[in-house]
Parts: structure tokens; sequence; C-alpha cells
């Protein structure tokens, strides 16, 4: 749903002006822009056969320095980690080093690709991972269609990683293989279209409430969608007090309640959703989503890119000065400036060129680095919660408008804050394998955050990496 | 020969446990249709474990016609759920079984239970539990010696829910399409 964007680097504190509300027509010109992107993606992919390169993080002097890089020396080192194979973490890369697994099945809004064709996304993936957290990641797309298998496979690859991040996994077996493997494994797993997209909701949200004089607890919500997204943002909403009967889940079908006709099919295949149907039992209301919309405070929308997907009427026939989130990519289920027209106090949707962008990527960069920072064994909602929290707290800081409700991707400085805070709840929650204080996981991730850039710009200088071609509609690249 | 089985002791008393989220009697006629909406939630439900279980378009009626002749059986036991509270008088859920003789095998009087079903709402805390205690108590108090159930070979929630209660499979039915 929601996908992450390269962002640029300006100055800190520097704020790129903004574009004023437009009504744009995607269908034409969007497609253009994509196509072309596309094109020159293709390009540059041939021109520079892949995004990554292994490059060693230790001095070689000359062959004979591999006598303690590798053997016989290393064996030494071997021999301590079998001793205590917690200390992998301390004599080897495992400490900074994850896997981005996926068996291809929903990649971006291409669908079920397969494990080849999900090779360049999961490439980029770790291109961000490292520019913007300071994380090693080694994309393992698998080729595997049962979750077992799938669970199985992360198990036993697990050894040589301290975090697992899933990746472009189909809903509903993504809840199956993300909470079996937390169950499982020593270390964190975490899955983006789950866990970053919701916990960049909610923050946008909790900053909306204050916005608009609201509390949690008092508040009727909407939830368009019922996907990997937004099943875990009900989830995070009720684990901060929203009243679960105060939430209407709605699907293509309608409003989800406990007596909808499909339940039993549910229960067996989606088991998950089943169970929010029966928590929430569709917010004391049945019906379409013009029925759970009257009179709510927030609507949060994460399912299909169509800008009529819903109605200004809609929007007018909810509470006074409503949250409307329209997160659909790469077209929102209803134009922001329709929305405000309509009486919308604050809107949000998932893309860049408006203001109030909610996106996974400001979260799973800090995310990674604070659970990697404290050495973490697990992931919970509670730490969830807590870069959610910090992600609200920094926009909160600059001043919230309703244009400015999260954080944007410009504002790297955030990302350290998230680490620290999430690094912070890894402690608190006694799954932290190291202990430091918050500021001092700050100070640790501010520097570990700094370094690719500053690698980056070394290599530059370097002329290692080939600048980057001009575009050349018409021929194929190739590199010299 | 057929053995007479004893006649169908008076309607079954309302028996509440402790804390559960309904009340079990048995059916009356005006329940049926409350009754068919749930038994085709059922047969739709199987539906999910194997293609050869699809329900048929005339399968309302079909459960109809069932239900309002097992009301007259004296072989057929038919049980509702009434919810609690506020959803007092409100059929949640359903017990249908009978009284077989079996031919060759002791004991020779067994109780089926075809069919249990509850809203989903009205699940977990023990309550197919006490459904099921409750069936097999009137099963055995018509003179049923032992007790089966009918379900789809791949509902394995079922498979669990019978196994850990001592259930366990006799009679194996396979199927193929012609």
């Amino acid at each position: 749903m929601v996908q992450a964007e390269p962002p640029g680097r300006p100055a800190p504190g520097k704020t790129p002006p903004r574009p004023s509300l437009p009504v744009p027509d995607v269908t034409e010109e969007g497609e253009g822009v994509t196509e072309s992107m596309g094109r020159r993606s293709v390009e540059l992919a041939g021109f520079y056969h892949g995004k990554l390169e292994t490059v060693p993080s230790v001095p070689i002097r000359s062959l004979a320095d591999f006598a303690l890089w590798y053997t016989p020396g290393i064996a030494a080192v071997s021999r301590a980690i079998e001793a205590a194979p917690d200390r992998s973490f301390d004599l080897t890369g495992r400490w900074n080093t994850i896997a981005i697994v996926t068996d291809g099945s929903r990649v971006l809004g291409l669908g079920n690709v397969g494990p080849e064709a999900s090779l360049p996304v999961m490439e980029g993936k770790a291109l961000l991972f490292r520019y913007l957290g300071g994380v090693n990641a080694v994309p393992i797309p698998l080729r595997i269609d049962s979750p077992a298998e799938l669970i199985e496979t992360v198990e036993r690859i697990a050894p040589g990683f301290g975090g697992i991040n899933l990746e472009d996994i189909a809903s509903p077996k993504c809840f199956e293989v993300l909470e079996t493997l937390q169950a499982r494994l020593p270390i964190p797993v975490w899955h983006d279209d789950q866990l970053g997209t919701a916990a960049s909701t909610v923050a946008g949200l909790l900053n909306g409430l204050e916005l608009t004089g609201r509390t949690i607890g008092q508040i009727r919500t909407v939830l368009l969608g019922a996907g990997a997204a937004n099943l875990v943002t009900a989830r995070l909403l009720v684990a901060l007090g929203h009243d679960p009967h105060a939430i209407s889940l709605v699907d293509q079908r309608g409003i989800l309640n406990a007596e909808r006709d499909d339940m039993d099919e549910l229960m067996l295949r989606n088991p998950w959703k089943y169970r929010l149907a029966l928590q929430t039992d569709g917010g004391g209301r049945s019906g379409a989503l013009a029925d759970a919309l009257a009179g709510a405070d927030v609507l949060l929308a994460a399912s299909r890119p169509d800008p009529h997907a819903i109605s200004a009427d809609a929007i007018r026939s909810m509470a006074d000065a409503p949250i409307v989130f329209a997160l659909a990519n790469p077209v929102p289920e209803i134009w922001p400036e329709v929305a405000r027209r309509a009486g919308a106090a604050v809107v949000a949707t998932g893309r860049s060129d408006f203001p109030n962008q909610v996106n996974n990527s400001l979260i799973f960069p800090g995310v990674f680095r604070g659970i990697l920072d404290a050495r973490a064994r697990s992931i919970n909602d509670e730490i969830v919660l807590a870069a959610a929290r910090e992600l609200a707290a920094r926009a909160h800081d600059r001043g919230l408008t309703a244009e400015h409700l999260l954080p944007t991707m410009e504002e790297l400085e955030v990302f350290p804050h998230v680490a620290a805070a999430v690094a912070t709840a890894a402690v608190d929650r006694g799954v932290a394998r190291v202990t430091r204080s918050r500021a001092e996981f700050l100070a640790i991730a501010k520097e570990r955050m700094a370094r690719p850039a500053r690698l980056i710009e070394a290599i530059g200088r370097s002329g290692l990496i080939a600048p980057m071609p001009p575009a050349s509609p018409g021929r194929s690249l190739s590199k010299p | 020969m057929t053995k007479e089985i004893p006649p169908v002791p008076a309607p079954m008393t309302a028996t509440d446990a402790p804390n559960m989220p309904i009340h079990l009697r048995a059916a009356r006629p005006q329940d049926v249709p409350a009754l068919v909406s749930l038994l085709l939630r059922l047969k739709r439900l199987n539906e999910e474990f194997d293609p050869l279980l699809k329900v048929r378009p005339d399968a309302e009626a079909q459960a109809t016609a069932l239900l309002t002749q097992d009301l007259a059986d004296p072989k057929a036991l038919v049980l509702a759920a009434e919810g609690v509270g506020a959803d007092r008088d409100r059929v949640v859920g359903l017990v249908r079984a009978h009284l077989r003789e079996r031919l060759f095998y002791t004991p020779e009087n067994e109780g089926v239970i075809l069919d249990i079903y509850l809203l989903p709402l009205y699940r977990r805390r023990g309550v197919g539990e006490y459904l099921l205690r409750e069936t097999v108590q009137a099963l055995k108090a018509r003179g049923a010696g032992i007790v089966t159930a009918e379900f789809p070979a791949h509902n394995e929630i079922a498979t669990r829910f019978y196994g850990k209660r001592g259930f366990r499979a006799v009679t194996l039915v396979q199927a193929k399409s012609l």
C-alpha cells in the first residue's frame, strides 16, 4: 500500500516548499510519469547490474591478514561463539545485519510476480535500510508457497541475522508467518506492510486527535479495507485504549460484524480478520460504508486506488471536523481537496505530493536501528507503539498544523529519535541484550545512521561507482 | 429386529450453566426459521472444507422440511440455544441429533450428533463443550449406549474438539464424484 520513496537530503531543518492542493488527473498524467520512470529504472538497472555489493569492514593490508580474518585465527572466534552463541552479536556483523525475506506473493501493486521478479524491489529496500537506517540488509527471495515452509526456512536462516524483515508477502499468509516467527525466533521479526504502515498511521492519527481536540477513548473510527495494514492498525488502536465496539471495519462486502454470513469462512481462511470482527462486532453497526461513516470521527482508508471510493457526502455525514486518512497508492480513496471541502479537518494520504504523507518509511529505519542497537530478542506491539508515539512527538515538537501532522521523509533527524525510543522500549520490555540510557541510544543511532551518507559520499568521490548516465531514450545503455 | 427405542421424555427442561452466554432448551416449531438459518450457515461452513459438500440451491427449503419433520420425530433431538440478557429469546445455536439402531454391533442404540452450530459471538468460553455435554446427556437419557458425531473429514476444528473429549474415528465414509 504505502511504498517507500527515496528521499533527497536537503539541509536539516529546511522544509521544502509544499505544493498547493491540486486534484490531479492521475489516470493520464500520473501513469505517464510512472511509465517514464519505469523506463529509466530498467535502463539504470541494466547499467549498474544490481544496487548492492559486499564491501569489507576491516583493513586488508596484505594476504597475510587473512590468517586473522580467516583461517587459522578465525577458529578461535568460532570457538568463542560456540561457547556462547549470543557472542555472534559481538564478534561478527550479525548485530547490524538483517534478512529481507519475501516469497514474491504480493510485490508492490503488482501481485504475485514470483521470487526472481521481487529481487530488484528487495534490493531497493536493502538500499533504503542502508541509507536511512545504517543497516546491512540481505535480500532473500524464496521460491516457496506454503506458510509452513516459509516459516521453517526463515527459522533455519535466522542464526546469521540480527533481525528479519518480511517483505511483500500476501495477506492473510503474512499474519501467520509473522506471528509464528515472532514466537519462535530469538531475534525481532517485522513485516512492514503490517507494522510499518500501521505504526505511521497511528502516529498521524494521534496528532490528528490532538489537533481536533479528541481523545482516543471517545472516538468512533471507521477502517475501510481489511488488509494487512488496517487489521494491525485496528489492533494498535485497541491497545491504545480505543473502545473496540466503536470501531467499524469495512471491506468490499460492507461492515464486518460477528453475524455476517462469511464469518465461518473467515474463521478458516483469515482468523485475524475473524477475531477483529468478533472484537469490534461492526462497532455496533451493520450495512455499507455509509452506515459506518455516519457520525464517525475518524476514517482510516487503506483499501484500493479509486478516488471515488469515498464520496464527499460520506465525509459530510461524519461528525464535525472529522479526520480522514485516504492511504491507497498511487491514488487515494478520495482526493484531499474534496475531503477538505466536505469538512474534513485533517486529511492524510500515502503520497509525497500532498501534505501529511503516511509512509512506512518514516518508521522502519528507526525501528530497525533501535532493535539492532538494543540487540533485541523480539518486537511486540508496545515497541511498535513506542515508535509511533515518538514519530508523533517529533511532528508535535515542530508545531502541529492540519498540513504538518507527521514528519516528512526530508526530516531525517527524526529517525535516530525513533531508534532511541524503540531501543529504550526494548530495554523496558526486558527483551534487549544491550542496556543503555535513552541518550546513549540516541547518540549511537545518530552516529550509525550518519555513516551511510559519509560512505556513499566517499565512494562517490573515489570514482569507483560510475556517475548516473543521462537518460537516453531509444537506445539501451551498457556499462563501460 | 429393531429394538424398541424408549419413548422420548418430556420436553427437556431449560438448563442454564453458570457463566454460559446461552440457555439451552428443546426446540419448538416457532424456532424453525431461526434454526434453518443456523443450519444453512453450518452447511456453508462444510462447503469450505470440501468441494463435494457443495450446498444445493434448494437447501433452505430442505432444511425447513427436515427440521419440521425432526420436531415431530421421537427419534430426533433438536435443541435451541438462546442468548441471555439482551439476547434472550433469540436463537443463537442449534443441536440436531438422531437416535439410531446399530445393526450387528453393540451397544445397539446410537445417538448421532448430526449438526452443532453456534453463532460466532457465542463460541469459546466453553460453550461448545457445554452444548456437547448436554446433548450427550440427553441422548443417553433416551437410551443411547454410544454417541457418534458426523462432520466433514477435513474439519480439523471438529476433529480436535471431539478428539479432546474422547471421540475417535470409527467408520470412514469416502467419496468420489461420478
